[in-house]
């Protein structure tokens, strides 16, 4: 069997397995140990474990149950409550000020935890009922809950920008700046989108009504101060890993350490809150964890029986393509891929192919790993298979249908798609501010 | 007896980058000389096994050859506290092949290696001298303490009672945790890797004394996948091991001199000489440490004292002090 | 309970079920909590470093150790609890009996990888033990411990991976090992 073969059965045997239905870490491992079986040769019987070992080298993903931890401490605190107060009396006279000051909360969180489920439960369970009492469009805010939480994975810290910089072996402190404006790129784009459109259609976001924010000015500036405590973790955690003091590991052991200690000073932390916690995080880790195991395995077996020469020969050899249309391709085929694989799965299994090929094509890998986490976030939303998705709909109240979550997402998947699009023609939104700091 | 060619997989220790000069050039002649009998695929590190599993994917076939040092694969021999960066035993890197072929190391190891199973010990050769590179300056043995250091165990295990702290990391992760602030430095090479690597664009000075004339590395291979080579294609083999000695030689004396003179990345920073002659001092204290170990580690201690001695002796040019 | 239910599964089934949910359920208590031993042994460099100035070298060593026991021990436990994902497409279009049966029929695939991974770390734990190996670091601690942990947990996960299947067996029949019948109502979320 040639090598491109044997690639291309890989993958679609994966693909197969992954539509079963199974649970995707079993799926993948299993192709992994089976063509470890049927074609590496001796030895072949110890590869799955030694992915063990791979994963146990990468010691920043120690950071990965840390921030778990610390997104479901952070929904417990309150501090979303009170953020998400400020931001209502804020801009809930503008139309669709609600919308608005829900992608504020949300960048806010997003500095304040490097995945998108903690976004999207404080999102869920505090701003979706509140925006749907006020008679929001349902559509329009569970798009809005869904995209917003997806600036926790592009917005500092990152746990996707993590695993990127571990598997293309670049500085976790310039992905995290890279990552910084286009993220707030991308929440301006929101919000000029939700503005755009409750100016043209204002059905859709009613004005609040002035007796409930008639609230006088120095209780308004009051409000400001839900900000302090969000600022004070941001600080602790991105803050001094940036400035050098802390290394990445501790930087997210403080951050755990932070927010748990705003959870005790504003009393909200009981033990079976604390035990609920522990609970979800090593459920959620363990996904994760079992994931990369697995997709680590496949990894080195694909690697092991030749086939990872096949890709560069598919892309540059055989296809002739430009530099630029290996980069769109690469894209698209994310795209693909995020329709079947958790992202994880897919930075693990597909990046260690693509990284080499975008550094001798001569691009930027720091900015390749905000274009990967761009794509990711819009692989959140997509469906079938998108986190954001599920989450949305295992949390979303009983008049949010199905159809309803998955047309919410289409506009904000084409906003997401032009910042692509802008990162791609113009790198330096991304790499300006990692080049002023590294000077 | 086979249909197509003989295929092996190696595992080399090092990253791409460095491996693109102490191994790449020795495997692509191999290969343009079996002329299709036999065809050697290179990996390097991590990228098939873990590098702490090195040994053991040796030995059951996972891989079927290895370059490494002793040290970093863990061999489970004695001998292994030797590979890699063992304290003062050598001056230049001509010193090790003339120790291992002329002083019977090469007997030494290979006694080792054939009471372990399953493992084919073939051939061991010269890297670059150790040199410490750091972001903050080592003016005096003092500033070693406190100071994270990516290093080799056995020297690293010699310069943590000075206060460095050794730290292990995967290679391709060195230059990542150099960032990250995991590591304030490296004691695992001398110049023309720090440069060639990139470390050197990191760290901001390199303390001139050398505490190790050069890396000792080896060549292995599963003793299965050995037996099943034509005894053409293992010449062929040994063959090419010899030219990848000799480049790294050329390779590494050239480039210390001139980076060290040219290179404009690293500040260049000395330890005071009556300070490091304790240094020196200490090292022999931990030569008998380790001569103490077994009747074979004595052995190899002893003939580094005997070729040591012979040095000194001989004077310029093979000893100035 | 006296009375045996007609539907229910063979007694030594429902026996090893129910002890090897118990088991995994306990020892996933114990291992969700070292969360705490991770941040308490990084934050303990961290302080000690930038203020004491003192290194905790073995820290991050002790962390990923730390790491590696947390989710391969807790692995069963997360198993139980559902949280691991699903490719959905068509399966979450499927009846709760309907996921069942899927389940039954693919849970080869997953038995089949335990089962190589538990061969690994056995082979990988023998060797360690053979040749008292250590982890390559100033600290040097011995891998014997870490390894034969994971063997625990890995062997656990394939005594879940059997329990879980006996359960969805019953659930193709819209009822639990005991014969209770399930209600579509009282299924748990994807994630
Ligand atoms: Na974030
Ligand atoms: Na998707």
């Amino acid at each position: 069997m040639s090598y491109e073969m044997i690639a291309i059965t890989m993958f679609a045997t994966m693909l197969v397995m992954l539509l079963t239905g199974q649970r995707v870490f079993a799926a993948i491992g299993a192709v992994a140990a089976g063509a470890a079986l049927l074609l590496y040769g001796t030895g072949s019987m110890e590869m799955p474990f030694n992915a063990a070992f791979q994963l146990f080298n990468w010691y920043p993903l120690l950071t990965l149950p840390l921030f778990i931890y610390m997104g479901y401490i952070m929904s417990e605190t309150g501090i979303a409550d009170d953020l998400y107060r400020m931001f209502h009396v804020w801009f809930g006279r503008i139309r669709g000020g609600l919308a608005i000051g829900t992608i504020g909360l949300m960048v806010v969180i997003s500095a304040m935890n490097g995945l998108s489920v903690a976004g999207m439960a404080i999102g869920a369970t505090i701003a979706l009922p509140e925006l749907l009492k006020r008679n929001y469009d349902k559509r329009m805010v569970t798009g809005v809950i869904q995209a917003g939480s997806s600036l926790g994975i592009l917005v500092p810290p990152s746990v996707v920008l993590v695993l990127y910089g571990m598997i293309a072996r670049q500085p976790v402190s310039q992905l995290w700046l890279a990552g910084a404006i286009p993220g707030l790129m991308m929440a301006a784009m929101f919000i000029i989108y939700i503005a755009v459109r409750c100016r043209l259609q204002p059905h859709l976001a009613p004005i609040l009504p002035k007796e409930e924010l008639d609230i006088p000015l120095r209780e308004k500036l009051k409000l400001l101060r839900a900000g302090i405590t969000p600022f004070l973790i941001f600080f602790f955690m991105t803050g001094l890993f940036v400035l050098g003091y802390t290394s990445l590991v501790e930087s997210s052991a403080v951050g755990a350490t932070a927010a748990t200690i705003a959870a005790i000073t504003r009393r909200r932390l009981t033990f079976r809150i604390l035990h609920e916690t522990v609970k979800k995080t090593l459920g959620i880790s363990c996904m994760f964890l079992w994931i990369i195991l697995a997709a680590l395995a496949f990894g080195s077996i694909f690697d092991g029986i030749g086939a990872s020469r096949a890709i560069e020969t598919l892309f540059i050899t055989n296809w002739e393509l430009s530099p630029l249309e290996v980069l769109i391709m690469m894209q698209l085929s994310y795209i693909v891929l995020g329709m079947f694989l958790d992202d994880t799965a897919m930075l693990v299994i597909v990046a260690p192919l693509y990284v080499p090929l975008i550094v001798s094509l001569g691009y930027n890998p720091i900015w390749y790993g905000v274009l990967y986490t761009i794509t990711c976030q819009i692989a959140y939303m997509t469906p079938p298979f998108g986190y954001n998705l599920f989450l949305m709909r295992s949390m979303a109240p009983p008049e949010v249908s199905l159809w309803d979550i998955y047309r919410s997402i289409v506009p904000f998947v084409l906003v997401m798609t032009l910042a692509l699009i802008l990162v791609i023609a113009f790198p330096e939104i991304a790499l300006w501010l990692p080049e002023q700091v590294s000077r | 007896s086979q249909n197509g060619p003989i295929r092996w997989r190696l595992q080399t220790y090092s990253g791409a980058p460095l491996g693109a000069h102490v191994i790449k050039p020795q495997i692509e002649a191999f290969n343009a000389a079996a002329n299709g009998e036999m065809e050697i695929e290179l990996y390097y590190a991590d990228q098939l096994v873990p590098t702490s599993e090195l040994f053991r994917s040796l030995q059951n076939g996972t891989i079927d050859a290895v370059q490494s040092d002793d040290a970093t694969m863990a061999s489970p021999v004695d001998v292994s506290v030797f590979g890699g960066y063992f304290p003062f035993s050598t001056r230049y890197s001509l010193d090790l092949p003339v120790l291992f072929d002329r002083y019977g190391l090469n007997e030494i190891w290979a006694e080792a290696y054939g009471e372990v199973d399953g493992v084919e010990w073939l051939s061991a050769g010269a890297w670059d001298p150790l040199h410490i590179f750091t972001k903050e300056p080592i003016n005096s043995l003092a500033d070693m303490e406190g100071k994270r250091v990516f290093g080799v165990p056995t020297a690293g295990r010699f310069l943590s009672r000075y206060g460095l702290v050794p730290v292990t990391v995967p290679w391709d992760d060195v230059e990542v945790a150099l960032q990250t602030g995991e590591l304030d430095g490296v004691a695992w090479c001398g110049f023309t890797e720090a440069y060639e690597v990139g470390w050197a664009d990191i760290c901001n000075y390199a303390l001139s004394n050398n505490v190790t004339g050069a890396w000792c590395g080896s060549y292995f291979a599963n003793s299965d996948s050995w037996a099943k080579v034509p005894d053409h294609l293992k010449q062929l083999f040994r063959s090419t091991i010899d030219q990848s000695h000799y480049y790294r030689q050329v390779w590494y004396w050239g480039g210390e001199a001139d980076l060290r003179v040219n290179g404009e990345k690293l500040e260049l920073t000395t330890i005071p000489a009556e300070e490091w002659d304790q240094v020196v001092k200490d090292a022999e204290e931990f030569w008998e440490e380790i001569a103490e170990t077994s009747e074979r580690t004595r052995r190899v201690v002893d003939t580094f004292r005997e070729y040591n001695a012979l040095m000194e002796k001989a004077g310029i040019p093979y000893r100035y002090s | 309970m006296n009375k045996e239910n007609a539907a229910a599964m063979p007694r030594p089934i429902r026996i090893y079920v129910k002890t090897v949910d118990w088991v995994s359920h306990k020892v996933g208590l114990i291992a969700m909590y070292l969360i705490f031993m991770m941040i308490f042994v990084l934050l303990a460099d961290t302080i000690s470093r930038n203020i004491i100035q003192m290194n905790i070298h073995w820290a991050i060593e002790m962390a990923q150790f730390t790491l590696a026991a947390y989710y391969i021990v807790g692995g069963a436990h997360s198993l139980q609890m559902g949280t691991h994902v699903r490719m959905d497409l068509i399966y979450g279009q499927l009846s709760m009996r309907g996921k069942a049966w899927v389940d039954v029929l693919t849970s080869g695939f997953m038995v089949f990888y335990i089962v190589i991974l538990l061969y690994g770390s056995i082979s990988s734990t023998i060797y360690a033990i053979e040749t008292d190996q250590r982890n390559f670091s100033m600290w040097n601690p011995s891998m014997i411990p870490i390894k034969l942990i994971m063997v625990f947990g890995i062997a656990l996960m394939l005594l879940q991976v059997f329990s879980t299947f006996f359960k969805d067996l019953a659930k193709t029949q819209g009822r639990t090992i005991d014969g209770e019948p399930i209600h579509e109502s009282s299924e748990e979320p994807v994630v």
